[in-house]
C-alpha cells in the first residue's frame, strides 16, 4: 500500500482518507489505530479486554458501584470509577452531568428540559441522558471556555 | 449560587408579578370600589412568600421520574390553597360571601401556580436551546481542531 503525505492548509480540517479496492481486515486494522491514537480507554465484555476509543464512546455511567462504558451499540464494563474517568477525561470532550453519568460532548445531538426540572440530552445513537440541574453551569461554562 | 435557591428565587418573582395581576382582576370584579393604604404593596410579597413554602418543603434532592414529580405538583398546589385559605379566611365565619371569595381565590391560585410553572419551562426550554447552540458550536470547534 502506498502512503502519501499531503500537507493542506490550516484553515481546513484534518484528515486520513484509505484508498482500497475493499474494506477488509487490513483496512479495519488501520483504522482501529487511527483511533486508538486519538485516545482509549480499557473495557472488558464477557471476560474479553478491549480498547475503546474516545471518539466511539457515547457515555460512561455508574450502576450500582460497577462502571459501564456505552458505545454505540456495546456496553462494557471497568474496574475505574466514575470520578477517575471525569479527571482521565476532563481535557477531552466528556463532562459529567450528573451524579452518575460523563456523557461525551460530541455524541450529543440537543438538550431539552425534561419535566422533572432536568434536561434531556438526545445522544446521537437516539438514546437519551439526563443532566441534572446542578451540573447545568459547569457544562454551560465547559461550552463557553472552550 | 445553589441552583435550588436560583430555582426558587425565580419561582417566587414570577408568582409575585403573577399575583399583582390576579389581585387587580379579583378586585376591580370583587371590590372595584375598596380603596387600601401602603400596606397593599405588602400582600403579592406575603403571597408569593406563602406560595413558595411548598416548594421549599416539599422539595428534595432525590430525582423523581415525570409521574412523581406530577404528583408532588398535584400535593404542591392542594398545600397552597390550604395555606392561602389559612391566611386569608382563618378565624372569619363561613357566609355566602366567603364561599364566593374562596372559588375565586382557589381559581386564581390554580391560574397562577399553572402560569408559573408553564413560565419556569418556558425558561427552561430557552436554557436548552442555548446550551444546544453553544455545544453545536463546542462539536464544530472539535472537529475542525482534529
Amino acid at each position: 500500500m502506498q502512503i502519501k503525505v499531503k500537507t493542506i492548509d490550516d484553515t481546513e480540517k484534518e484528515y486520513i482518507e484509505i484508498g482500497c479496492y475493499k474494506r477488509d481486515e487490513r483496512v479495519d486494522e488501520i483504522i482501529r489505530f487511527v483511533k486508538l491514537h486519538q485516545g482509549s480507554i480499557e473495557g472488558s465484555k464477557e471476560e474479553r479486554k478491549y480498547r475503546i476509543s474516545l471518539s466511539d464512546i457515547y457515555y460512561i455511567e455508574a450502576v450500582d458501584e460497577r462502571t459501564f462504558i456505552y458505545s454505540g451499540k456495546d456496553c462494557y464494563e471497568s474496574g475505574k470509577r466514575l470520578y477517575e474517568y471525569e479527571e482521565l477525561l476532563a481535557e477531552r470532550s466528556f463532562a459529567r452531568i450528573s451524579k452518575s453519568v460523563i456523557v461525551n460532548l460530541m455524541k450529543i445531538t440537543s438538550i431539552k428540559p425534561a419535566l422533572n426540572g432536568r434536561f434531556l440530552c438526545r445522544l446521537k445513537n437516539g438514546e437519551n441522558v439526563i443532566i441534572s440541574r446542578k451540573y447545568v453551569p459547569g457544562i454551560k461554562e465547559r461550552l463557553h471556555g472552550e | 449560587m445553589n441552583e435550588r435557591v436560583k430555582d426558587i428565587l425565580s419561582g417566587f418573582f414570577v408568582s409575585v408579578t403573577l399575583i399583582n395581576v390576579v389581585m387587580l382582576i379579583l378586585g376591580k370584579i370583587l371590590g372595584p370600589n375598596q380603596t387600601f393604604g401602603y400596606e397593599v404593596f405588602m400582600y403579592p410579597l406575603i403571597y408569593g412568600f406563602i406560595g413558595a413554602i411548598p416548594g421549599i418543603v416539599i422539595s428534595g434532592k432525590k430525582e423523581l421520574s415525570v409521574s412523581q414529580v406530577i404528583i408532588r405538583k398535584i400535593m404542591q398546589l392542594l398545600l397552597i390553597i390550604v395555606l392561602m385559605f389559612a391566611f386569608m379566611f382563618g378565624g372569619k365565619p363561613i357566609d355566602s360571601e366567603l364561599v364566593t371569595v374562596a372559588i375565586f381565590v382557589s381559581i386564581s391560585i390554580v391560574i397562577v401556580f399553572v402560569l408559573v410553572n408553564a413560565i419556569l419551562w418556558w425558561l427552561d426550554m430557552r436554557t436548552a436551546q442555548n446550551m444546544t447552540d453553544d455545544l453545536l458550536k463546542y462539536q464544530q470547534k472539535r472537529l475542525n481542531r482534529q
